[in-house]
Parts: structure tokens; C-alpha cells; sequence
């Protein structure tokens, strides 16, 4: 904090830009802090203000880029840096690998709940906080064994030919029923009129 | 009791038997209400209904059989059950590696998840973890959901230490919807597990009960799948705990009877169920089906031709329907019921054209037969009221008069016209009615049964409440599923909008969308039986009252305040709303902490995409999951056809930065989610840039994280 203070001058700038400018700068490095869920709000300004720091030294050498571009280039740096050194990781060429595989490790380690303190402090680190953070890994599953499924000859058979019914399963069942269906239907014409129908008949045939 | 399989023809005389009592039940009633037909004089409108009635009495006969027999089985005991075939309580089951899965498709996380820790911890207690694995088969297309359901995995995977045992895949492209889910999960990993559970979204099993499963399939190596009976449980509206009760009351008679004839020949209901992953894989991959939709291309009721298609292979399908420990649930509202039948209809109606499949097992015919009628007895009790009206009217007005009884056996019988009618219709309501009264004796003969349903008085209410009810929703279904057979059979697709619920249910307004015209029929019909005599009218009642009262009768049945007080007052209470089992218990206490803890507010308009790119940890779980679908051909393959990986997603990147994610279509918005490298970069853009460059939908959402984070 000191470190700013020195950079005020007697217009009430800070490294040269007005004061609503870093503001805005601070709230944007807060914002993303805060996404990061660093609650402890005594951190969260010192990790701020380390970022600002580091924006206001090179606000005079950039005088066309705004403090915000600074302070978010600047945090990015840090976080990056932070990522590489605890992760035992190059920064160079693969820089959003790192960065993802960073921040997926402060998840799984549970920097959020128990290493807050540890989140961007220099080395050396407890040995509990480095095992957990190079361990992480998640995965969507174990490794495949990839294999095809394919779907066997499939004969909609008579739906589609409308023959072979001899095949039907239990056709002989089906058959009964259809028998006692008949026998119903029989039995119930004869007790309606077609036996007398049938005796008429007779009656004519032995006349 | 150890017995030995069935025997080939056991099974044969137990299915001829069944279904022979059906119809020999029908041909009596039929042959019956032919006569009353016969002496009113015969006609071309008499022998459609003659017809008709004759199909529709033998659906309500093997209704009644499943009843009656599985009543008798449940009294007397049958060796026939697949638990108690073999001695499997002391297998070993450490050479056994099983998947849990659970493909979902933009469902609630919280209840999914909720689930599988309420299972998975369950499991831990058995001792047995370490031989099975869950998988998340996401399937979900909202971006809102995907963010969510990324974010909650890894909660709860690191909450329960089970990075590494609980997995999330999110498929690329949703082929073959579940089914497909599920294959695309067999070819990835399928070769791993010798057995996979299917869970459905709201699916919770006890540890033990999942032991048990893979115990049985380990004595029964010819057993293909078995498939558990899933107790409805955590029901709180009234229509919800009315099918609950149902579902406790009634289903256990009713399996047992099914379980009678299926024996070995079961049937897959789609989830709940274990199965065993090799022959799966060989044999049930579903075919096209030729022709267009609605009954070409893909089979969408999947499950029954698994079944099918494993038992045509010569292996087992088992009910393990005295497995307890298997829960689900079930819609709370009317409408919400009827949306899942509309579902379920098109399915069912497509088998028609497997029925007929060559090689198919008798018994897979059986259950295909009448999954189908089940949609199809609605149009078919339709038809028969319109008939039987046509026929009332066109006495009435051309004044014809009912030809005297010449031949008729009610002369032997000495019953008038009216009497006769209602012996039929006496008949009627006690096959329909039996299978209830059964169910509620046999609950009197158990003891212990009796006091989980909190006392026989409680059960009997409960059931005349039910039945109460059950006539008065028995139109609208008839009406919803006629309305379903009719546009599915045009090929219509017929889309309802979301439904809408207030804090208690389902809201006034949308109540009147979707019953007014049930509404209007009834009032029509009502008038039009009233001309044609009070008599009349009366008789009709029942069903038109259901018509009439949809409205207010689907308002008030979807209230959980009603279904509170329905408890209060012991109607439709159930054994696990009277003792909870451990698992539930969990389930319920974990979701009332997310309920109290958790913001349920409507979220903004892309707030999944914003999460997805703004959180640093979402975005890196999302990424992560992304780079390592490079690893599966079969996803790179995926991702290439979307063009993930070309500079037009970066520029559709920039365009979603500077010009906000309603400028997008959601193809674009998909695309720019399935690229790693531009996720990574959008995350790092959208943090490091000046606000000024971002659109203000941006600004806002990063105002939005940011407080959500303090508080």
C-alpha cells in the first residue's frame, strides 16, 4: 500500500492517471479475485493492490493504455507466473493449458475453503498444498476401450411380407380361441332363430 | 426354497392358462351383451359395438387376471420368483465390475445428483463401492444446463471424494436420444463392465438392493437383464400421492400376476433395471425401422425391444419384483402426466411394426400387444360411447321402437331390458374393480404390510378416494390418448408449450389451455345425452363430470397444500412416507438444504453461457472435459463436423464478445462451447478486456458474477 501511496502526486493523481481510473482498474482485478472466490477480504486487498502496484510502475512507460488494461494484464501475469512456479509448469508457448489446468487444480485442491492463504504467495508452500494442487486431475471417465455397436439382421417379417403366418408363435392357441369364438358365435345362432331355421330346412329336405 | 428353472413347456401351459381365463371371461361377458344387442334388433352400428366392446372387455379381463393371479400368488407363495431360485445372498461378487448410469436430457442437476449421492452413499454403506462406477450421460443441449451440470458434478464428486468413481460425459450429438446415450456410453467404456444399471433422472436405489441385482446376475449367468419394480416414492401433490398409493397398493399384485406367465420372459421398462453389458452389446443395438415417422426411422420406446431382442438370443429377462430398495417418481399434475404419456404413446404405437418381427419370442409379442393397447383401448372406448350414442339417437328420432325379444336368453334368465344392461354393466365394474379389492384384501392378511399403509381403514379410504378419482380421470385420459393415437398416426407433431406452475401447482391459466376443449366436449355431450332422455344422461355421468370439472379437477389435484393435507387426514399414505428408508431420507434432507440455501430465482437470459465462460473454474472443468474427447475418435470425428477447431469459431468468439450472446443463433453459441481453445480464450478476453470493448450484456453479467460471489 505504501508502494501507491509513494506514486500519488500533488494533483491527487496516482502514477499519473486520475484516480477513477485505477478505481475502475481495482474493481476489475477485485471482480476477478472475487470470481476466483478469495473471501477473505484483508487478502483480497493485499493481492489487489500487489496487482495495481505492478500496473502503475509501467503506467508511465504506456501512457496510451488505460489503468485497467494494465492492472488486468498485470494480474494475468501473476496468476500465470504463480500457476507455472507451483505447478512445476513452463508458462511458454502453452499459456492456456496452464492457465486452465491451474485453475482446475485451485478448485480440486480447495483453494477456495482451505489455501486461501497460500493463493499467490510465494514459495515455498506446504507440502500438503503442492501434492494437492500437482495431483489434481479430472476426468469424464476411466480410459476407453472403445468398441462399435452394430444392430443385427432385423426381419419386421409379416408386417412387411404379410406371409408366412404359419409362424406366428402359439398359432395353435390362437387357433383355439378362434375355435371357441366360432363355437360362441355358432351356439349363439342356433339359440337365435337358426335352429329353428335349421329344422325348417330339414323338415323341407325329408318332405 | 431352491427350485430349478422353468421348464420350456411350464411356461408354455402358465401363458396358455393366463390368457385362455381372459378370454374365456370375455367370450362369456361378450356373448352376453350380444344378446342384449339381439334383442334391441340387430344392425351394422350393433356389431361395431359388439366389436369394440369384445376388444375393450378383454383389455379390462387381463387386467382383472393379472389380478386375480397374482392375488392367489401372493397369498399362497410361488418358488417361480428368480430370488429365490437359487441361493445368492453369499455370492461373491469381487471379480465384478458395474456402471451406474444415469443419461439425462436438460433435467433438474439438483434432483439428478441428489439421487446418485443419496445411491452412491447408500452403496459406500454395503462395503461393495469399489466394484461399481456411476456415469452422468448428459445429453442436455441447454447451455444453461450443461454450466450446471459440469459445475455440480465436480461439487459433488469432490464432496464425496469420488473423483474417479462418479464420471460426466456430455455427448456432442444427441443421436438415438437415451438409447443412443447409452450406446455411445457401451462403445466408450461399455467393455470395462461386465453389468450396467440404467437410472432414469429421478431414480434412486438402496446399495443393497444394487448388490443384491448383481449377486442374482452372477447365479443366473444366462439372465440377460433383470429388471427391479421401482416403488413411487416422494410424491406431495394429491394426483402425485393418488399414483403414488397406487403405485404401492396395486403393483405388487399386478407383477406377481405378470410375473406368473413371463416368467423367464420378462420385459425392460427402460431404467431400474441391471444388465448385462456383453450380450447387450451383442445382440440389442436397435435397428431402423423402414419408413417415415411416425413409425419409421428410429425406435423411441427402445426398451421393450431390448428385452425382445435379448430374449430372442436365448437369454433371461427377469422381474425381480420382490427386490425392495428401487424408487422413482412420478409427475405431479395432470397435465404433466398426460406430457409423459404423449411420449410413451408414440413409442408404444411404433412397435406395431415390431410385433410381427421374425425370430421374437411369443411372450415379447404379449408385452409388445399390450403396451400398444394400452394407448389404444382410449380411441377404442371413444368409438364405443360415440356408437352406442349414434345408436341412442337414431332410435330417438326416427322413432323406431326396440324390436321385442324373439330369441334372446333373457327369457331363461326373466331379466327386463334394463336389468340385463345392468348385470353388464355390473360385470364390468367388478372385473375392472377386482384387481383393487384384492389388493386391499391381501394387504388385510399382512400384518406388516397393513401398518406400513397405516391401517386397513386408512387403506380402504384411500382406495374408494382413489377410485373416486380414477373415474373421474379415465375420460380425460380416454380423450388425451385419442388425440395422441390420431396425430401420431397423421405423423402431426404436436408441441405444448412449457408448463407453468405457481408456488402450489398448476397455475389457473394454464390449466384453461390445455382442458378448455375438454371442457366444451363435455359440456356438448352432455347436453346432446340430455336431449336424448335424463335416463340417459345419468348413466353418462361419471364420465362426462370428469370432462366438465378438468379444470378445477387438475388445479387442485396438482397442490402439494392438498396432497399436505390428504396425509394430514391419512388418505394415500405409503410405507416409505410412513417409514422413510435411509436413502430417502438423505435424498429429501439434501434437497431441502438446497431449497433453503439456494438462490431459485428465474436466471437471466444466457447466464449457463456466461458461467461457462466468466466462472474460472467452470470454464476450466468444461474445457478440461473438452480436450479430452480428442482422446475417443469418435467425439473427434463429432467435433470436426461441428467445426470446432476453425477460425470462423473464434470470429463467432469475438462476435459473442463484442455484440452479446442474442446475436448468435444457438448453433453458434453450441459451436463456440465445443471448442476448447475458444472457451479458454473467450474466459481470458472477457476478464482482461476494457469494459468499453465488451458488449453490455458482458458488463452486466460480469456485475452479476461478481455480487453472486460475494454474497
Amino acid at each position: 500500500m505504501n508502494g501507491l501511496g509513494a506514486l500519488t502526486d500533488a494533483s491527487g493523481h496516482l502514477a499519473g492517471r486520475p484516480l477513477e481510473e485505477w478505481n475502475a482498474a481495482y474493481e476489475k482485478v477485485e471482480n476477478y479475485f472475487h470470481a476466483l472466490r478469495v473471501r477473505n477480504k484483508v487478502l483480497l486487498g493485499q493481492l489487489v493492490l500487489r496487482v495495481l502496484e505492478r500496473a502503475a510502475a509501467r503506467a508511465s512507460a504506456e501512457p496510451t493504455r488505460s489503468a485497467t488494461q494494465l492492472a488486468a494484464e498485470e494480474m494475468d501475469r501473476l496468476v500465470t507466473d504463480w500457476f507455472s512456479e507451483v505447478l512445476q509448469t513452463s508458462p511458454l508457448g502453452s499459456d492456456q493449458t496452464l492457465s486452465t489446468r491451474g485453475r482446475l487444480a485451485l478448485l480440486l485442491a480447495d483453494m477456495p475453503g482451505r489455501w486461501q492463504g497460500q493463493f499467490l504467495r510465494p514459495g515455498p508452500w506446504p507440502e500438503e498444498f503442492v501434492s494437492a494442487m500437482r495431483d489434481s486431475f479430472l476426468r469424464a471417465g476411466p480410459d476407453f476401450q472403445l468398441s462399435k455397436m452394430t444392430p443385427r439382421p432385423f426381419d419386421l417379417g409379416p408386417i412387411a411380407t404379410l406371409t408366412h403366418l404359419g409362424r406366428i408363435p402359439y398359432l395353435r392357441m390362437i387357433l383355439a380361441w378362434a375355435s371357441f369364438a366360432l363355437l360362441l358365435i355358432g351356439v349363439f345362432w342356433l339359440t337365435h332363430g337358426g335352429f329353428a331355421q335349421v329344422m325348417n330346412w330339414f323338415t323341407r329336405f325329408y318332405r | 426354497m431352491i427350485a430349478a428353472p422353468a421348464p420350456r413347456f411350464r411356461r408354455g401351459w402358465r401363458l396358455f392358462l393366463f390368457y385362455t381365463s381372459a378370454v374365456l371371461l370375455t367370450g362369456a361377458v361378450s356373448w352376453l351383451f350380444a344378446d342384449l344387442l339381439w334383442r334391441t334388433g340387430w344392425s351394422a352400428s350393433r356389431t361395431m359395438l359388439l366389436a369394440l366392446f369384445t376388444i375393450l372387455f378383454l383389455f379390462i379381463a387381463l387386467g382383472c387376471m393379472h389380478g386375480v393371479y397374482g392375488f392367489f400368488l401372493r397369498r399362497f407363495g410361488t418358488p417361480w420368483r428368480i430370488t429365490i431360485l437359487k441361493e445368492f445372498r453369499n455370492r461373491d461378487i469381487a471379480a465384478t465390475s458395474t456402471a451406474v448410469v444415469f443419461p439425462i436430457y436438460n433435467e433438474d442437476a439438483v434432483r439428478v445428483y441428489e439421487g446418485l449421492r443419496a445411491t452412491y452413499e447408500s452403496l459406500e454403506k454395503t462395503g461393495q463401492l469399489e466394484r461399481f462406477d456411476f456415469f452422468i450421460l448428459s445429453d442436455s443441449t441447454n447451455p444453461d444446463k450443461q454450466a450446471e451440470e459440469e459445475r455440480r458434478w465436480c461439487d459433488l464428486a469432490r464432496e464425496l471424494d469420488a473423483l474417479g468413481r462418479i464420471y460426466y460425459r456430455r455427448r456432442l450429438a444427441n443421436e438415438g436420444r437415451k438409447s443412443g446415450n447409452v450406446r455411445d456410453f457401451l462403445n466408450a467404456w461399455g467393455r470395462r463392465y461386465r453389468y450396467f444399471m440404467v437410472c432414469d433422472a429421478d431414480s434412486v436405489m438402496r446399495g443393497e438392493t444394487l448388490v443384491d441385482l448383481v449377486k442374482l446376475m452372477e447365479v443366473h449367468p444366462t439372465a440377460g437383464m433383470i429388471q427391479t419394480v421401482p416403488a413411487v416414492v416422494n410424491a406431495e401433490s394429491w394426483f402425485g400421492r393418488m399414483q403414488q398409493f397406487a403405485n404401492r397398493l396395486y403393483a405388487p399384485v399386478f407383477i406377481a400376476g405378470l410375473n406368473y406367465w413371463a416368467l423367464d420372459h420378462g420385459n425392460y421398462w427402460g431404467h431400474n433395471a441391471l444388465i448385462r453389458t456383453e450380450p447387450f452389446m451383442q445382440f440389442c443395438d436397435l435397428p431402423q425401422l423402414p419408413g417415415r415417422k411416425p413409425f419409421g426411422g428410429q425406435i423411441l420406446s427402445h426398451d421393450f425391444v431390448e428385452a425382445a431382442l435379448m430374449l430372442r438370443e436365448n437369454r433371461e429377462v427377469w422381474f425381480a419384483y420382490d427386490l425392495e430398495g428401487s424408487y422413482e417418481e412420478v409427475p405431479q399434475g395432470m397435465i404433466e402426466n398426460a406430457q409423459r404419456e404423449r411420449r410413451w404413446c408414440q413409442g408404444n404405437l411404433q412397435h406395431g411394426l415390431v410385433l410381427f418381427a421374425r425370430g421374437l419370442r411369443g411372450a415379447s409379442r404379449l408385452h409388445l400387444l399390450l403396451g400398444i393397447s394400452g394407448y389404444l383401448a382410449g380411441p377404442l372406448w371413444l368409438a364405443f360411447l360415440l356408437t352406442y350414442n349414434w345408436i341412442r339417437w337414431f332410435q330417438t328420432y326416427t322413432g323406431l321402437s326396440d324390436i321385442p325379444p324373439v330369441h334372446a336368453y333373457t327369457r331363461y334368465l326373466n331379466l327386463s331390458g334394463t336389468a340385463h344392461a345392468l348385470l353388464i354393466f355390473v360385470i364390468c365394474m367388478v372385473v375392472i374393480m377386482l384387481p383393487k379389492v384384492l389388493a386391499l384384501i391381501e394387504l388385510g392378511y399382512d400384518p406388516r404390510r397393513r401398518r406400513a399403509f397405516g391401517g386397513l381403514r386408512c387403506a380402504t379410504v384411500s382406495v374408494v378416494a382413489e377410485t373416486i378419482f380414477s373415474t373421474l380421470h379415465a375420460p380425460l385420459l380416454m380423450l388425451w390418448h385419442t388425440r395422441f393415437v390420431i396425430t401420431n398416426l397423421l405423423g402431426v407433431s404436436v408441441g405444448w408449450s412449457p408448463q407453468v406452475r405457481d408456488a402450489d401447482g398448476t397455475a389457473w391459466s394454464y390449466a384453461v389451455r390445455r382442458h378448455w376443449g375438454h371442457t366444451l366436449i363435455g359440456l356438448v355431450w352432455g347436453w346432446f345425452m340430455w336431449q336424448l332422455g335424463p335416463s340417459l344422461f345419468w348413466w353418462f355421468t361419471p364420465v362426462l363430470a370428469g370432462m366438465v370439472c378438468s379444470i378445477p379437477l387438475s388445479v387442485f389435484t396438482s397442490r402439494r397444500s392438498l396432497g399436505a393435507r390428504a396425509r394430514k387426514f391419512s388418505l394415500f399414505l405409503t410405507p416409505e412416507e410412513i417409514a422413510p428408508p435411509p436413502e430417502l431420507v438423505a435424498l429429501r434432507a439434501n434437497m431441502k438444504v438446497h431449497e433453503l440455501t439456494e438462490d431459485t430465482s428465474p436466471r437471466h437470459p444466457y447466464a449457463g453461457l456466461a458461467e461457462m465462460v466468466l466462472d474460472p473454474y467452470v470454464n476450466a472443468i468444461h474445457v478440461t472435459l473438452l480436450r479430452e474427447k480428442q482422446l475417443n475418435p469418435v467425439y473427434v470425428e463429432q467435433l470436426v463436423g461441428l467445426g470446432a477447431g476453425t477460425p470462423k469459431v473464434r470470429d463467432l468468439g469475438e462476435k459473442l464478445l463484442v455484440n452479446g450472446p442474442h446475436k448468435l443463433t444457438l448453433a453458434e453459441r453450441q459451436l463456440i462451447t465445443s471448442d476448447a481453445q475458444t472457451m479458454v480464450w473467450l474466459h481470458h478476453e472477457a476478464w482482461l478486456r476494457p469494459g468499453e470493448s465488451l458488449a453490455p450484456w458482458w458488463r452486466a453479467s460480469i456485475r452479476v458474477f461478481s455480487q453472486r460471489d460475494q454474497s
